[in-house]
């Protein structure tokens, strides 16, 4: 098996996991720390992997990764605190 | 000049200058109107004053657009324009059509102009910038109709690059969103709704095309910096400008009776938009930096750079300012639209058209560039104009704010009229900073009559 | 393209924000609204958006190997992912349209089906590039050493597909 058919398989995975864990109807913080780390961990095989941007030289990775990590801790914030 | 064709590029600028001179004898007027109500009345009411002011621009700057693709089409096909002969008639329609419409704004009754006009069988008229008789926006149509085929004409035989690609996209584009001029629903929320197609996709959608073209091929002409790079430059920044600049237009759709979910859209795309504007900055200083050449053409290269900085300031910065909703809801039609209608459209195209006609000008006389002396006026030119503009801005700025604040946020809000007394010094000082861009601008006018040794590339 | 790539990232997060402070503001409309959206296909959507970003990668895999065709076959693999994902959100938006939802019924419909439709426009697009993409390499237009075009269009695909793999929770399943 190829490394990126198992990050695929990663990626089904952490969906199922995501879906699962809103089929149980469960809700608030007890489900949004969970679901916001398996996203980053997506977003980060995405972006380090499949867009191939880990080991590039420059400031395009730092940029994505920065992006992704900005959105997602405003998420956060915003779900937390409301 | 590579082609003799491109020399009808040379009576558009003339005629473009000669209408910018009476576009600002009309502001000045409107100016002291504004502080001292009968001044010139009944002769030339606010009203008439106001539409002369802003028509004039908008034909000068279609007349400098027009000048400029003539000549830049050519000399980027590498070959001569498809017929000098249409380009030359077009230009005498254009500028009599436009004559005739001014002189029939100054002399005739507005509602007797549309009667006797036709407005009746098709009903156009009568909305801020689209106030032209239906002979004079047929006349447009058809003007630029026959540009575009001459233009596309000598592009499809010849080379093709990405500046005239994509200066010739803008034009498109300008013509076709010009035809919604021609619609004007009976409900006033669509009127205003498709009204923005015209106004705001011109100057932030297509006009951004034809500027970003304009630039980049005087950049490559006096910086000698590689074609690639520059073209590279020039998709990007398009790209941006549409990306942004379309649903930007959201952002006049606040407070018309359109769905609230424009607030939203509206807000975050046009938020974008100084993005395209910013990059324009940092490409001319980037080529300006890289250049591989010095042009003795210092005027046009000042000029350029001018162009990137003041548009980013008045679109950018200052559209910026009062794009988002929350802040657009106290400023919506206040002088802060004004002060940032003024910075914006002499930034980015009333300068992106004298960058052009500066680096042209000279070529079309025969000379690479004209002499320091002439060059030294013209940049005094430079400066007085970008100057005066930058206090009219920050007046009207000013004045905005105060307005704002006694008319709209204040708790006991003071009526329109009222408010406006309380900013007259506000008024009083935009005049005078107007009357220094009149210096500038006849200074500039000067420079082209000023003879002397021409420079030489160092 | 990189700076198009980020351009297009900047848009969809300063959105994805605008949800996140606009629900903090409303958060039972947000709720109640979000139960009637459709999990089972947003879920089912995540994984085809996977898979064609998967498919992508193989793609370029089979190109730095030097064979177009099988390059070609695994971008259109990618792209039939792409296109039974706009048959599903189809399906999802008219169910919605059929019930009387549209994007001025509440601000929670407003993002779902404008950031939704936005999103769809650019799958259409990264399609669209795909299949241009595919086109040149059937035609034998990229090789082992020269494969640039190939990854850059994976690229915007595996933007198209970050930017879902966002946007999922966040609408459909954060509450
Ligand atoms: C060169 C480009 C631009 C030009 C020539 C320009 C010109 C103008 C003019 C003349 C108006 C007044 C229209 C009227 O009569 O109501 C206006 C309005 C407006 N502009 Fe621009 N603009 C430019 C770019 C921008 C950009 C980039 C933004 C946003 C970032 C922007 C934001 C706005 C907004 C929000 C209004 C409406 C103001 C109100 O509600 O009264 N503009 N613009
Ligand atoms: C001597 C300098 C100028 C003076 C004193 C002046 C004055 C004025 C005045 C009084 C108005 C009417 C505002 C109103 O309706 O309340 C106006 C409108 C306008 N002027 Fe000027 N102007 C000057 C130069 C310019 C220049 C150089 C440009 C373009 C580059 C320009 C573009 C416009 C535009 C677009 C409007 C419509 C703006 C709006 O509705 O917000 N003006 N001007
Ligand atoms: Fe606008």
């Amino acid at each position: 098996m190829t490394t990126a058919t198992f990050q695929w398989l990663t990626l089904v995975t952490l969906t199922a996991l995501t879906f699962s864990v809103a089929e149980t109807g469960l809700s608030g913080s007890s489900i949004l720390i969970p679901v916001l780390l398996a996203t980053l961990l997506k977003g980060r095989l995405v972006i380090d992997r499949f867009m191939a941007l880990q080991g590039v030289s420059g400031p395009w990775r730092w940029v994505v990764l920065g992006w992704l990590l900005l959105v997602l801790g405003l998420i956060a914030y915003t779900f937390l605190y409301s | 000049m590579k082609y003799e064709s491109q020399a009808v590029a040379k009576p558009y600028f003339i005629a473009a200058i000669g209408l910018f001179l009476g576009q600002i004898l009309f502001g000045l007027i409107m100016g002291l109107q504004y502080v001292v109500g009968d001044f010139l009345f009944p002769a030339i009411p606010f009203n008439v004053a106001r539409m002369v002011h802003t028509n004039l621009l908008i034909v000068w700057l279609l007349f400098g657009f027009m000048g400029a693709a003539y000549y830049l089409i050519p000399e980027e096909s590498e070959r001569d324009l498809f017929s000098p002969k249409l380009a030359l008639a077009m230009f005498w329609i254009f500028l009599v059509a436009g004559a005739a419409t001014i002189l029939g704004y100054l002399f005739v009754p507005y509602a007797t102009l549309a009667e006797m006009t036709g407005n009746d069988l098709l009903a156009t008229m009568g909305r801020e910038f689209l106030e032209q008789p239906l002979p004079t926006k047929v006349g447009i149509v058809i003007v630029a109709l026959a540009m575009l085929f001459n233009l596309s004409m000598t592009v499809l035989k010849g080379r093709k690059t990405a500046i005239n690609l994509v200066m010739l996209v803008g034009l498109w584009g300008l013509a076709i969103f010009f035809l919604f001029s021609f619609y004007n629903p009976g409900n006033l929320v669509k009127d205003k709704f498709y009204w923005w197609w015209v106004v705001h996709l011109w100057v932030e959608g297509v006009w951004e095309l034809i500027m970003g073209a304009m630039l980049a091929f005087v950049l490559i002409k006096v910086t000698g910096v590689d074609r690639e790079v520059i073209e590279k430059w020039l998709y990007v920044i398009i790209a941006m400008a549409l990306i942004t600049g379309l649903i930007g237009t959201g952002h006049h759709y606040y407070w018309i009776g359109t769905p609230e979910y424009w607030q939203w859209w509206g807000s975050v795309f046009s938020a974008l938009e100084p993005i395209p504007f910013f990059m324009m900055t940092v490409f001319a200083f980037n080529m300006v930096n890289r250049r591989k050449r010095e042009h003795p053409n210092k005027a046009a290269v000042l000029w350029a750079l001018g162009t990137g900085v003041m548009a980013f300031l008045g679109a950018g910065v200052w559209g910026f300012l009062h794009t988002l909703a929350p802040v657009n809801y106290y400023t919506h039609g206040t002088q802060i639209t004004a002060a940032h209608g003024h910075m914006a459209f002499y930034g980015a195209y009333v300068m992106v058209v004298i960058t052009m006609i500066s680096y042209t000008m000279p070529l079309m006389r025969g000379r690479e560039a004209n002499s320091p002396v002439a060059q030294v006026v013209e940049m005094w030119s430079f400066w007085l104009m970008t100057i005066a503009m930058v206090f009219i801005t920050l007046f009207l700025t000013a004045a905005g704010i105060l307005q704002v604040w006694l008319q709209r946020v204040s708790t006991e809000p003071m009526p329109f009229m009222a408010a406006q007394d309380q900013v007259a010094l506000f008024y009083w000082m935009r005049e005078v900073a107007g009357l220094i861009f009149l210096v500038g601008l006849l200074l500039y006018i000067v420079s082209f009559f000023i003879k002397g040794k021409a420079a030489t590339a160092t | 393209m990189w700076f198009f790539i980020l351009a297009e990232l900047l848009v969809f997060g300063v959105f994805f924000l605008a949800y996140a402070f606009a629900r903090m503001r409303n958060v039972e409309l947000f709720n109640a609204s979000q139960l009637e959206l459709d999990r089972i296909s947003g879920a089912i959507n995540t994984i085809l958006l996977i898979s064609g970003s998967y498919f992508v990668v193989r793609a370029v895999d089979q190109i730095r190997h030097d064979r177009s065709r099988a390059c070609a076959h695994w971008l259109i693999a990618a792209m039939a992912c792409g296109g039974t994902f706009l048959i599903l959100k189809l399906v999802e938006f008219g169910a919605k349209f059929e019930a009387g939802i549209n994007m001025s019924t509440n601000t929670f419909f407003m993002f779902y089906l404008g950031l939704g439709f936005f999103h769809f426009m650019h799958v259409i697009l990264g399609m669209v590039i795909l299949g241009a993409v595919a086109l040149k390499a059937w035609k034998g237009g990229y090789s082992a050493s020269n494969y640039g075009g190939v990854e850059t269009g994976a690229a915007y695909w595996h933007m198209v597909d970050l930017v879902w793999i966002v946007l999922f929770p966040l609408i459909y399943i954060l509450n």
